[in-house]
C-alpha cells in the first residue's frame, strides 16, 4: 500500500516528465493585422443586432406608448444607422480598399475610387459624416432618460404590463 | 475628386464634443432615475448602459479629437502609433455596450417577477392580518355570547328553583284556603244583613280570595296549570287586552300606538293566559310612563326562525341595569308597598315559557324599555290560520 507522500511524489514526477518531454505544439497562433479590422467590423454588426433587438423588445412590450421609452427607441434607431454607416466606411476604405483618401493640405482631401464609380466617392464623403447619426442618437437617449425620470411613477414598475422574456 | 475637408473635420470635432457632453448628461439622468427609485432594477440597468456608452463615447470621441489635432499639427506618425490602441479600446467598449443592451429584457422580466412576488407577499400578509383580526373579533363575540348564555342559564335555574318552591307552597296553601273560603261562605248564609259578625266574615272572605289569587299567580308562574291551546290570531288577543285595560285602569293620558305586521300566522296558544301576559306588560309600561307617554305595541313574524314577536315598548324611565337580572323573579318589585305584588312579570314569564316561548327585555335608564314576547309558530297553524292584519 502506497503512503500519501509517495503517491504525491509519484504524480508530480510523472507530470514533470510529460511536460518536459513535450515537443512544440504551436497552440497559440498569430492572425496578422486584419484581425483587428475583422473584430471591429464584427463589433459593429453585433451592435446593430443589439440595437435592433432592443427596438423589437420596446415595441413588442408596448413600452413605446410612453414618451420616455419612445425616445429611447429613436436613440436605438440612430445608433443602429450610425453603426451601419461606420461599418460601410470601414468596408470601403479598409476592407475592400475601394476608396483611397489623400490629404492635399489641412483643408482639402482627394478621394479616389475605381473608374466609373464617381457616386461612390460622394457616398463615401457623406457617410464619413457619421456624427450626424450618433449625436442625435445620444440626444434622444438623454431626452428619453429625462422623460423617464420626470414621470411620477413609471408604468414599468407594474409587472402586469408587457409580455414575458 | 478633391473636396473640402472642412465639413468632415467640423462635424467630427463638434460631433465628438457633443457625444462626450450628452453621454455624460445621460449618466447624470440615469443617476437621477436610480436615486428616485433605487430598488428599480430597470433603472440600475439603464445606469450601467449609460456608463458603458459614456465610456465608449469618451474613448471614441476623445480619439477623434486627438486625431484631428494631430493631423493638423503634422503629427500623423504619432497618431499612427496611438490609433490602433484607441481603436482597440473602442471595439472593446462597443462590444460591451452591445452585450449589456441584450440584458434589457431579462432584467425587466426579473424586476417584474420580483414586483409580482412582492405584491403576492404583501397581499398574503394583509390577508393573514385580516384573518387574525377577524378571528380575535369572533373569539370575543363567542366569549361574550357564552357569558350571556351562562347568565341566562343561571337565571333560568334560579327561576326554576323558585317556581318549584312556590308551587309546592301554593299547592299546600291552596287546599286550606279553599276550605276557609267555603266555610266562610257557609257561615255567611246564616248571618243576618248588617250584623257585626257578617262584616267580619266578609273581611275574612275578601282576604281569602286575595290569597287565592296570589296562589293562582304562583301556580301560573310555576306552570303547574295546563294551558288550553287553540290557534288564535294574536292581533285579536291584543285588541281584547287593550279594551280590558282601558276599562280597568287609569291610562287616559297614555297614547297607545299599534305597529302590527302584515300576513301574520295564527299561533297555538292559551288565549286567556297570553292576554294576561299582554295586560301585565302594558300595565307595567303604563306605570313606567307615569300615566302620560307613549306605549307602542308591535307584532312581527320571522319566517326564518318561525317565530312571532310581540313587542311592548314605552318611553318611560326605563329599568336600571342592576334590576334587569331580577325583573322576572317572583315578588320582585320597584313599586311602592301596596301597589304591586311583584308577581306580574314572574307570572308572564311562566306563561310564555309554558308556551315554549321566550320573554326578553331591553332597557336603558331614562330611555324606556322594550319587552318582547317570542312565541313559536307551528307549521300547521301557519297554513291554517294566516291572517292579514
Amino acid at each position: 500500500m502506497m503512503k500519501p507522500i509517495q503517491y504525491i511524489l509519484s504524480v508530480t514526477a510523472a507530470t514533470a516528465l510529460i511536460l518536459l518531454s513535450a515537443a512544440p505544439a504551436y497552440s497559440t497562433q498569430g492572425h496578422g493585422a486584419p484581425e483587428g479590422l475583422y473584430v471591429h467590423q464584427f463589433s459593429h454588426l453585433f451592435f446593430i443586432f443589439a440595437m435592433g433587438i432592443l427596438i423589437y423588445w420596446l415595441r413588442s412590450r408596448s413600452l413605446v406608448r410612453e414618451s420616455g421609452w419612445r425616445y429611447l427607441q429613436y436613440a436605438c434607431v440612430f445608433f443602429l444607422l450610425w453603426s451601419l454607416d461606420a461599418f460601410c466606411v470601414h468596408l470601403l476604405d479598409e476592407y475592400m480598399q475601394w476608396i483611397h483618401v489623400i490629404r492635399i493640405d489641412p483643408w482639402r482631401v482627394q478621394i479616389d475610387a475605381p473608374t466609373g464609380w464617381q457616386w461612390l466617392k460622394w457616398f463615401y464623403y457623406i457617410i464619413k459624416l457619421d456624427h450626424l447619426l450618433c449625436v442625435p442618437g445620444m440626444v434622444f437617449l438623454f431626452l428619453g432618460l429625462r422623460r423617464l425620470s420626470c414621470q411620477p411613477e413609471n408604468e414599468d414598475n407594474q409587472p402586469a404590463q408587457g409580455g414575458g422574456p | 475628386m478633391i473636396v473640402s475637408a472642412i465639413p468632415i473635420r467640423l462635424v467630427d470635432m463638434a460631433g465628438s464634443a457633443l457625444m462626450i457632453l450628452f453621454s455624460l448628461l445621460c449618466v447624470q439622468q440615469a443617476l437621477r432615475l436610480r436615486r428616485k427609485d433605487p430598488k428599480n432594477l430597470v433603472w440600475t440597468y439603464l445606469l450601467w448602459l449609460c456608463f458603458c456608452l459614456a465610456g465608449f463615447a469618451v474613448s471614441r470621441s476623445g480619439g477623434h479629437i486627438l486625431k484631428q489635432f494631430m493631423t493638423m499639427a503634422g503629427l500623423e506618425p504619432v497618431w499612427g502609433a496611438m490609433g490602433p490602441v484607441a481603436g482597440g479600446i473602442n471595439t472593446f467598449l462597443l462590444i460591451i455596450v452591445a452585450a449589456v443592451t441584450l440584458f434589457f429584457n431579462r432584467v425587466r422580466h426579473v424586476y417584474q417577477q420580483i414586483n409580482k412576488d412582492k405584491q403576492a407577499l404583501q397581499s398574503a400578509h394583509n390577508e393573514l392580518l385580516a384573518l387574525n383580526q377577524s378571528l380575535e373579533k369572533r373569539v370575543r363575540e363567542r366569549t361574550d355570547a357564552l357569558v350571556e348564555h351562562e347568565k341566562q342559564m343561571a337565571h333560568a335555574d334560579r327561576l326554576a328553583s323558585i317556581g318549584q318552591l312556590s308551587s309546592g307552597i301554593a299547592h299546600e296553601i291552596n287546599n286550606p284556603l279553599g276550605i276557609i273560603q267555603g266555610y266562610t261562605q257557609l257561615l255567611l248564609r246564616g248571618e243576618p244583613e248588617g250584623g257585626q259578625r257578617r262584616e267580619d266574615l266578609q273581611i275574612i272572605l275578601k282576604h281569602a280570595k286575595s290569597c287565592k289569587a296570589i296562589v293562582e299567580d304562583l301556580l301560573n308562574f310555576a306552570r303547574r296549570s295546563q294551558p288550553e291551546m287553540a290557534d288564535i290570531n294574536i292581533h285579536e288577543v291584543i285588541e281584547d287586552a287593550l279594551v280590558f285595560i282601558r276599562h280597568r285602569s287609569k291610562m287616559e293620558n297614555v297614547r297607545i300606538e299599534k305597529n302590527f305586521g302584515q300576513d301574520l300566522p295564527a299561533v297555538r296558544m292559551d288565549e286567556k293566559k297570553i292576554k294576561q301576559v299582554l295586560v301585565n306588560l302594558v300595565m307595567n309600561a303604563g306605570h313606567a310612563v307615569s300615566q302620560s307617554g307613549t306605549i307602542t305595541i308591535s307584532t312581527q313574524y320571522d319566517p326564518r326562525q318561525r317565530q312571532l314577536v310581540v313587542g311592548v315598548a314605552d318611553d318611560g324611565y326605563g329599568i336600571e341595569k342592576r334590576h334587569l337580572s331580577r325583573i322576572f323573579d317572583p315578588f320582585f318589585t320597584t313599586k311602592p308597598t301596596g301597589e304591586g305584588t311583584g308577581l306580574g312579570l314572574a307570572v308572564s314569564y311562566g306563561i310564555v315559557k309554558s308556551h315554549g316561548g321566550e320573554i326578553v327585555v331591553e332597557s336603558r335608564p331614562g330611555q324606556g324599555a322594550v319587552f318582547r314576547v317570542i312565541l313559536p309558530v307551528a307549521g300547521k297553524a301557519i297554513a291554517k290560520g294566516a291572517y292579514h292584519g
